[in-house]
């Protein structure tokens, strides 16, 4: 479904991404791991269009990602969330979902806001103010609404459990595999934790210096000496 | 039902009671005719302003296209007025099309950006000779006609057509507003990030807020000219153009929709009546004082602040009874 | 023709040099505070009034004028800071609005004091020409081009050497962690303001010392200054020289070549072709602007 090839970022001198190719399939799910300032985010912006690859190709069920402006790419199926939840400001949960499906998908669909403010626990805060009457977890679960509002094939989720105590993020684990299972969406996550990541995601990517170190199954590549090397010390900052 | 009384309520205000009362006065008539002038342009300004994301320093500039062009194709191609005041509109967001490169600059350098539009827009005017008469100005514009025995270019004439202009502007603000364009539009302010990456494309609905601010305000300015019946470059890209409509709609809070307007009339009428008579050179010194009093005690505006006001007011009725020692 | 280009060539790198100086304060504090003072221009043109008002008031040279112009200046600029620093919310904007409402209160408080006259200095002695080869100027230009550079050169070695210039950089680019570092964020930026109001009063002498003044001169100083502030890049104060002796040249040779009613338009379109070409100005750090 994605497919990125040899893609490569670079800020002035340093390089963030460096040469990453990547494929993920339909439904699958998959853990992106590695230490700070690995490049993982970057990696995810430069898929969603924050930010612009300085080199390599992606595409996205065959057709050109990286050429197509930030907007384009929602409507395309890819929906993504931030690290620091970005609530569209002065407007209410519901209209957060409703401006996502009306603009993500081009069409209307009051049903499937429901359903998704039924899953992720928000039923009973769809008309609060997003921006400023919701807690950590609660804006948390926003952002993978947004996402989920626009009806995506891939959902990019960037440390959305990182922070939250464990019973809610258990809940929130809980709530990802209904979404994935209902949906039958693909996930790429970002998160620290190598449990959570494990019981979650039956691939693993580690990322290190902005590049692609390893790739497969949680048990094998957190037992890859090359892995366990960068975890150690490898990372910078 | 209760919001459509009021508007009913509203209409007959405007259309009836109003036009009755001041009928014979036309002081206060022409008064009245100016405020909403500027009203229609702080209309356009605040809604480029809230929905748009965009403070302008330059209004100025569509005002001026808007009169100009209406005068020249009355003048020169017999253009019937009514048709030719929704060209003017149509002028102004063409020349607004100039300015789209400017959206991609952030708050600051947008304002003064369209500045120096405003700049450049007044020089081609005067500079233009063959077609805008230069500096010297155009005389004896056509005034509003009359239609169906009704005499638009009576003062009563020109206050209808005002406030039709303005109250058919209000109503496309409002049902913009109300969209899921307004929703993506008001979010856009603090979180474009957030609104782009979830599909919306903000570059092309800021555009089409600039096109319509522009549109509108060139409307103003061409039912201006017609009512004025004299342009010249000084005073159809004068930067008053700019700056009363933005002090109103900041007096009134340009982030709602009566504000702007209700700010206008109120501004326009004190400035006329009380600052001109105290100071009658250099009033506008009070408009600055009051610019900056607004944005330093209530930078929402009057209106938020009226009505944050009375609400705190009815809950302390509710909550206790009335104190003998005056907390209200 | 040659030397009428000649002569433009000189004429605009004399006017650039006295643009430099008008913008200099705008750029201070635009560099330090992320601030655009409206009312710049109209700080600039009060010193001017207060070298008219001695010329006028007590017969003595304008030039005395300095130490008035100084006191009413910076009490305008601290008395500007004050106001934008009670801003509470949305700062960049309100900012904007304010210091152009203030920017409004002095071109009017002008308007009240001294009508709407144009006013220019009666000394005969500024008029007086001065012949550099084949060359002309006069004197008070060739004055204000040399006050200019001495003041630019005097403010870049201030900042690039002075512990106010590494706090007033260390405030610019991170509030908070200078906050950190022991530097009151308010008192460097009550200074940039202080010395914005300093440059305004010598730049305001100097323009009545030249040329002419009227009250709604001080907005399109402040555009001026602005346009240049957006040419130099933000922060650069060799890059406001430069600027400002680019538009001055612009200038002259539009007059020279086509039409003096095209100068502002030269300075307007050469602002726009930066704003859009060279986001980051000819010399600004890198740094975001949409």
């Amino acid at each position: 479904m994605l497919k990125l090839d040899n893609i490569t970022v670079q800020f002035g001198g340093l390089t963030a991404v460096n040469g990453v190719a990547l494929a993920i399939g339909a439904e699958e799910v998959v853990g992106l791991v590695g230490p700070n300032g690995a490049g993982k985010t970057t990696l995810f912006n430069v898929i969603s269009g924050l930010v612009k690859s300085t080199g390599g190709e992606a595409t996205f069920n065959g057709a050109d990602v990286l050429k197509a402006p930030m907007y384009k790419r929602a409507r395309m199926g890819i929906g993504r969330t931030f690290q620091i939840p970005q609530p569209m400001h002065e407007l209410t949960v519901r209209q957060n979902l409703q401006v996502a499906q009306r603009f993500g998908t081009g069409s209307v669909n009051r049903e499937k806001i429901d359903e998704i403010l039924y899953f992720l626990h928000l039923d009973d805060k769809a008309e609060r103010d997003a921006a400023t009457d919701l807690s950590l977890s609660e804006l948390k679960a926003l952002e993978v609404g947004k996402a989920l509002a626009t009806a995506p094939q891939l959902l990019l989720l960037d440390e959305v459990l990182a922070g939250l105590e464990t019973a809610s993020k258990r809940s929130f684990m809980k709530t990802l595999g209904v979404l994935h299972q209902t949906y039958r969406i693909s996930i790429l996550i970002i998160e620290h934790d190598i449990e959570t990541i494990s019981t979650l995601c039956p691939r693993v990517c580690v990322l290190n210096h902005g590049q692609l170190i390893a790739d497969g199954t949680p048990q094998g590549v957190f037992s890859n000496p090359e892995v366990i090397r960068s975890y150690t010390g490898g990372g910078h900052d | 039902m209760k919001q459509r009384t009021q508007i009913v309520i509203l209409l007959v205000a405007l259309y009836v009671v109003l036009p009755f009362l001041l009928k014979g006065n036309t002081y206060v008539m022409s008064i009245l005719v100016a405020s909403l002038t500027i009203a229609g342009v702080a209309l356009a300004w605040a809604l480029l302003g809230n929905l748009g994301g965009m403070v302008s320093f330059g209004h100025a500039a569509f005002f001026g296209v808007g009169s100009y062009i209406s005068a020249i194709v009355t003048m020169k191609l017999g253009v019937p007025i009514f048709a030719a005041i929704l060209m003017g509109g149509f002028g102004a967001t063409i020349a607004s099309i100039a300015v789209l490169p400017a959206l991609r600059l952030s708050g600051p350098y947008f304002a003064l950006a369209i500045l120096a539009y405003a700049h450049i827009f007044k020089i081609l005017a005067t500079e233009f000779t063959s077609v805008t008469g230069g500096a010297g100005g155009l005389l004896g514009i056509p005034p509003l006609p009359t239609l169906l025995g009704f005499n638009f270019g009576s003062k009563l004439g020109a206050y209808l057509v005002i406030i039709t202009i303005i109250l058919v502007f209000a109503f496309i603000y409002a049902r913009i507003r109300g969209s899921y364009y307004g929703f993506a539009l008001r979010a856009m302010h603090e979180s474009e990030d957030a609104t782009r990456v979830v599909g919306v494309n903000s570059t092309l609905l800021k555009a089409l807020m600039l096109f319509l601010s522009a549109f509108m305000t060139g409307v103003v300015g061409a039912f201006n000219a017609h009512y004025i019946n004299f342009l010249e470059p000084d005073y159809a890209f004068h930067i008053g153009w700019t700056m009363l409509p933005l002090v109103a709609a900041i007096f009134g809070g340009y982030r709602t929709l009566s504000g702007p307007l209700i700010g206008a009339v109120v501004v326009y009428t004190v400035d006329q009546l009380v600052f001109k008579s105290l100071i009658p050179s250099g009033h506008q010194i009070m408009l600055g004082v009051l610019l900056g009093i607004i944005i330093l005690f209530a930078p929402d505006g009057l209106i938020p602040l009226l009505k944050k006001t009375v609400r705190r007011v009815r809950q302390t009725g509710k909550c206790r009874p009335p104190q003998t020692d005056a907390t209200c | 023709m040659i030397e009428l280009i000649l002569q433009s060539l000189y004429s605009g790198l004399l006017s650039g040099g006295s643009y430099a100086l008008i913008a200099l304060g705008l750029a201070l504090v635009f560099g330090t505070m992320k601030i655009i003072n409206l009312a710049h221009g109209e700080m600039v043109l009060l010193a001017a009034y207060m070298a008219y008002l001695m010329e006028s008031k007590l017969t003595l040279s304008p030039i005395l004028a300095i130490p008035l112009a100084l006191v009413v200046s910076c009490l305008v600029a601290v008395a500007i800071y004050f106001l934008l620093s009670r801003i509470s919310k949305n700062r960049e904007l309100n900012s904007l609005i304010l210091t152009f409402g203030i920017g409004i209160i002095l071109t009017n408080a002008i308007l009240i004091i001294w009508s709407a006259d144009i006013h220019s200095t009666s000394s005969p002695g500024f008029q007086e020409p001065v012949v550099l080869g084949p060359l002309f100027s006069m004197r008070s230009e060739l004055g204000f081009f040399g006050v200019s550079i001495v003041l630019v050169a005097a403010l870049w070695w201030w900042l690039s050497r002075s512990w106010y210039g590494r706090a007033l950089r260390a405030v610019s680019s991170n509030r908070d962690a200078a906050k950190l570092m022991g530097i009151n964020p308010h008192r460097t930026e009550v200074v940039s303001f202080v010395v914005a109001g300093i440059l305004a009063s010598f730049a305001g002498v100097a323009l009545y010392c030249t040329s002419v003044i009227q009250p709604s001169l001080g907005s399109s100083l402040t555009s001026k200054a602005f346009i240049i502030t957006v040419l130099a890049g933000i922060g650069s104060i060799p890059g406001v020289l430069v600027g400002a002796i680019l538009i001055g040249i612009a200038e002259a040779m539009t007059v020279t070549l086509y039409s003096s009613a095209l100068q502002e338009l030269t300075s307007m379109v050469l602002f726009l072709l930066v704003l859009f070409v060279l986001p980051n100005g000819l010399f600004g750090a890198a740094g975001r602007r949409g």
